[in-house]
C-alpha cells in the first residue's frame, strides 16, 4: 500500500512537471482557396500551426532550389507540413523535435525525422543545402518565431495524433492535436 | 554591372523564376502573410563576439566584417524563398535611409542563391537596396553565427559584438528599431 501511495505521489510529481495541456485550444481550417488543412494551437506560450503540403508542391520547393532529383523524390515521399512556431509568451520558450512523436492508428508513438538527419543524408550526397526544415531545436525569445517543413514517415492522407512539447523555465509543457491527415496525393477537388 | 558567378555546385543550376510552391504554402497560412511583425529583439548579454567574415556583393566587391569596426552593423540573414525575409526587405531599406548617413550599416546575407537570381528578385521591389547584399552560398558564415532558420537578424554594436538578436520577421520600421540602434549609435 505504501509503495502504491509512492507510486501515485511520483506519478503525480511527474504530471506537476510536465503539465498535460488539454487539445481543446486546437484550431482546424480548411483553405477556401487550396481545400487543403491547417490546424492550429491557441494560447500556449509556444503557438504551432501545422498547414497540409502537397507532395507536387515539396517537389517544386526542392526542384527549385536545384536539388537532385534524389534528395525531391525522397522528401516529396513523407507527409510534409509547413510548421510555424511563435514564441506568444512573455520570456523564452524552447522546443526539441526530438521530443514530439506522432502516434498512428495502430497506437504506435513514432519519432520524427529531424532537420539534423535531413541535412547529414544532403551532405552525404555532396549537397551543402540545409534550409526549408524545421530546425531541430530552439530558444524562442519575445517575439522570435520560425517555420521549416516537418516530415512524418506517413502516405498521403494518413491520419495521426501529434505530441509536441515546449518548455518554459524548467517546465515541460505538452499538447496533442489529434486527428491530424497528411495532405493527399493529388489537390483536392472543392 | 558586372553580377559576380559564384562557383555553385551543380546544385545551383535550377535556380530560376520563383519557387511558387513555397510561397503558396507560408502565403496560405493566412495569420503570418497579414500577421503584424513584431519589433522586439532579445538583447544578447553579455555582448558576444563574432568572426570576421568576407562575402562578396552583387558586384563581386568583397565586404569583410572587419571593415566595418566603429559602426553599429544591422546584419540580416535571408533568401528569395522566404516569404518574411522578403517581407523585411522595405523596411530595411527604410531603416537603411533614415540612418545611413550615421555610423550605421546594414548588410543583408543571402543563403543558398547566385546573384542574378537576387538581381531579378531586386526588380520586382519598388525600391532597390542601397546597402549591400552578400553572397553566402555554402551558408558557412550563417553557421558561424548560429543561424538555425530564415530570416535572423542580428545588431552589432560599435565593437563589432552582438548586441541584440532577432528570430523570424521583424519590423525594421517599427520607431523602436530606430532608438535601439541611435541608443547603441550614441554610446561609447
Amino acid at each position: 500500500m505504501k509503495r502504491r501511495c509512492l507510486q501515485l505521489l511520483a506519478a503525480g510529481l511527474v504530471m506537476l512537471c510536465q503539465p498535460a495541456v488539454a487539445d481543446s485550444n486546437i484550431e482546424k481550417y480548411v483553405n477556401p482557396e487550396t481545400g487543403l488543412l491547417s490546424w492550429q494551437s491557441q494560447g500556449d506560450a509556444l503557438q504551432l500551426e501545422l498547414i497540409q503540403v502537397l507532395p507536387d508542391y515539396v517537389r517544386a520547393v526542392y526542384s527549385s532550389r536545384g536539388l537532385p532529383r534524389e534528395i525531391v523524390d525522397k522528401v516529396s515521399g513523407y507527409c510534409v507540413f509547413g510548421t510555424i512556431l511563435h514564441n506568444r509568451s512573455e520570456g523564452p520558450v524552447a522546443y526539441r523535435v526530438a521530443d514530439w512523436r506522432y502516434i498512428t492508428p495502430d497506437g504506435e508513438s513514432h519519432r520524427i525525422r529531424t532537420k539534423t538527419e535531413w541535412v547529414q543524408e544532403w551532405r552525404d550526397m555532396g549537397v551543402a543545402f540545409r534550409w526549408s526544415m524545421l530546425p531541430d531545436d530552439q530558444v524562442f525569445e519575445v517575439g522570435d518565431w520560425g517555420q521549416g517543413f516537418t516530415t512524418i514517415g506517413l502516405a498521403p492522407g494518413s491520419r495521426f495524433n501529434l505530441e509536441y512539447a515546449w518548455r518554459v523555465n524548467d517546465t515541460t509543457y505538452t499538447r496533442t492535436i489529434e486527428g491530424v491527415e497528411c495532405a493527399p496525393a493529388e489537390a483536392p477537388v472543392h | 554591372m558586372r553580377l559576380l558567378k559564384h562557383r555553385f555546385t551543380r546544385l545551383q543550376a535550377g535556380t530560376a523564376g520563383l519557387p511558387v510552391a513555397w510561397l503558396l504554402l507560408l502565403l496560405s497560412a493566412a495569420a503570418v502573410a497579414n500577421e503584424e511583425l513584431s519589433h522586439s529583439f532579445a538583447a544578447i548579454d553579455p555582448p558576444r563576439s563574432v568572426p570576421d567574415f568576407s562575402l562578396p556583393d552583387m558586384d563581386g566587391e568583397l565586404h569583410t566584417l572587419q571593415d566595418y569596426r566603429g559602426k553599429v552593423v544591422l546584419i540580416n540573414f535571408w533568401a528569395t524563398w522566404c516569404p518574411p525575409c522578403r517581407r523585411e526587405m522595405p523596411a530595411l531599406q527604410e531603416l537603411n535611409n533614415k540612418l545611413g548617413d550615421e555610423a550605421f550599416a546594414v548588410l543583408a546575407i543571402n543563403q543558398w542563391e547566385d546573384a542574378d537570381h537576387v538581381f531579378a528578385y531586386m526588380g520586382d521591389l519598388n525600391v532597390f537596396p542601397s546597402f549591400p547584399i552578400l553572397f553566402d552560398p555554402e551558408s558557412k558564415v550563417s553557421a558561424e553565427f548560429g543561424v538555425k532558420g530564415l530570416p535572423t537578424s542580428f545588431l552589432l554594436d560599435k565593437q563589432g559584438r552582438v548586441v541584440f538578436r532577432a528570430v523570424g520577421g521583424r519590423a525594421f520600421d517599427h520607431p523602436q528599431v530606430e532608438q535601439t540602434i541611435r541608443r547603441l549609435l550614441a554610446a561609447e
